[in-house]
């Protein structure tokens, strides 16, 4: 499985605490929002990385095990996290609550819910059906969607998709709903990207 | 509100030297605020030359081929980290007068303090450890 990142740290081969060094080294040069790979061979990498996100507040993402040259390989994830002080944007009135849409989910056979995370965020847990377009591509592949279909549109918290949905508004959209909080309160079905 | 460790190293061994500098590199790494107060045989892991060179414990001298097996990082390696990622060290001064030690017998970018130094520092520290 191959997950599009923004960063690959190479620590194979190397003993802790070594790859959560290179972890804290690399995510300094990324920037907020970008995602970060973490290939370690080290087991106790698995607890270790997700302590380290815990302390440092970067947001862990997922973890999955490959094998090289006969070794187990592990893939962390890691998303750095976003400025508190983020600008404030204009809030777009169209909103529906989680539960609301998992309700609709039920009862319809398809609905068009663009996923606007990073492509790592989304493998690692996304409603079934549902299409991912990272925020940062959404403006080169506004012509992939219908502008008067329904469109749900869903990232972490609300703030992405809200930034989507402002965004696909001025680009002549006219039935567009951000979904809230969004995925990180989803307790609806979710699919894995195997 | 950020994590800060307050590490005293007294002892001057290879396996000592781990386990100061794998805590404060990994704390470190965290974003934690580390320091260390090295005195008595801790000033070794310090010393220029010594801490190149820091004895396995008698009897346990085949973990050599252990360390190097496992490609765990070399002890100047993660001393450098540790000083890289801002990790403050502090060499006991009393010590330092009773193995008539001067700052220069030292790796570079440390600190000379007392004990109040390491009080000071270690006050408000959420974690201490002492090895």
């Amino acid at each position: 499985m191959n997950i599009q990142v923004d960063h690959i740290v190479d620590a194979k081969g190397l003993a802790c605490p070594m790859p959560i060094v290179r972890t804290k080294k690399a995510i300094g040069t990324l920037a907020a929002g970008q995602v970060l790979e973490l290939q370690a061979t080290d087991k106790g990498s698995l607890a270790d990385i997700k302590a380290w996100a815990n302390s440092t507040g970067h947001q862990y993402l997922g973890s999955v095990e490959d094998e090289e040259n006969n070794d187990k390989l592990y893939k962390h994830y890691i998303r750095k996290s976003e400025d508190l002080d983020v600008k404030e944007e204009a809030i777009f009135p169209h909103t529906i609550q989680n539960s609301k849409l998992e309700l609709q989910l039920n009862d319809s056979t398809h609905l068009n819910i663009i996923d606007v995370r990073e492509p790592a965020e989304y493998v690692f847990g996304h409603i079934p059906g549902s299409k991912s377009i990272p925020l940062a591509e959404l403006e080169d592949r506004v012509q992939e969607l219908d502008k008067e279909q329904e469109l749900f549109i869903v990232c972490r918290t609300g703030h992405r998709s809200n930034t989507a949905a402002n965004l696909l508004t001025e680009k002549g959209f006219i039935n567009i709903k951000n979904v809230v909080p969004g995925m990180s309160e989803w307790t609806g079905t979710v699919n894995k990207n195997e | 509100m950020a994590t800060k460790v307050a590490i005293i190293a007294s002892n001057g061994g290879l396996f000592d030297a781990y386990k100061v500098f794998n805590i404060a590199t990994a704390a470190a790494a965290s974003d934690a605020e580390v320091g260390i107060f090295f005195t008595f045989e801790g000033l070794n892991l310090i010393h220029k030359q010594g801490h190149q060179q820091l004895p396995l414990p008698e009897g346990k001298e085949h973990f050599a081929e252990g360390f190097k097996a496992a490609n765990v990082p070399a002890i100047p390696e993660l001393l450098a980290m540790a000083q890289e990622l801002g990790v403050k060290i502090i060499a006991c001064q009393m010590t330092m007068d009773v193995m008539h030690l001067s700052a220069e017998d030292f790796i570079d970018g440390i600190e000379v303090g007392g004990a109040a130094t390491f009080i000071d520092f270690a006050k408000d520290a959420n974690i201490s450890l002492s090895f």
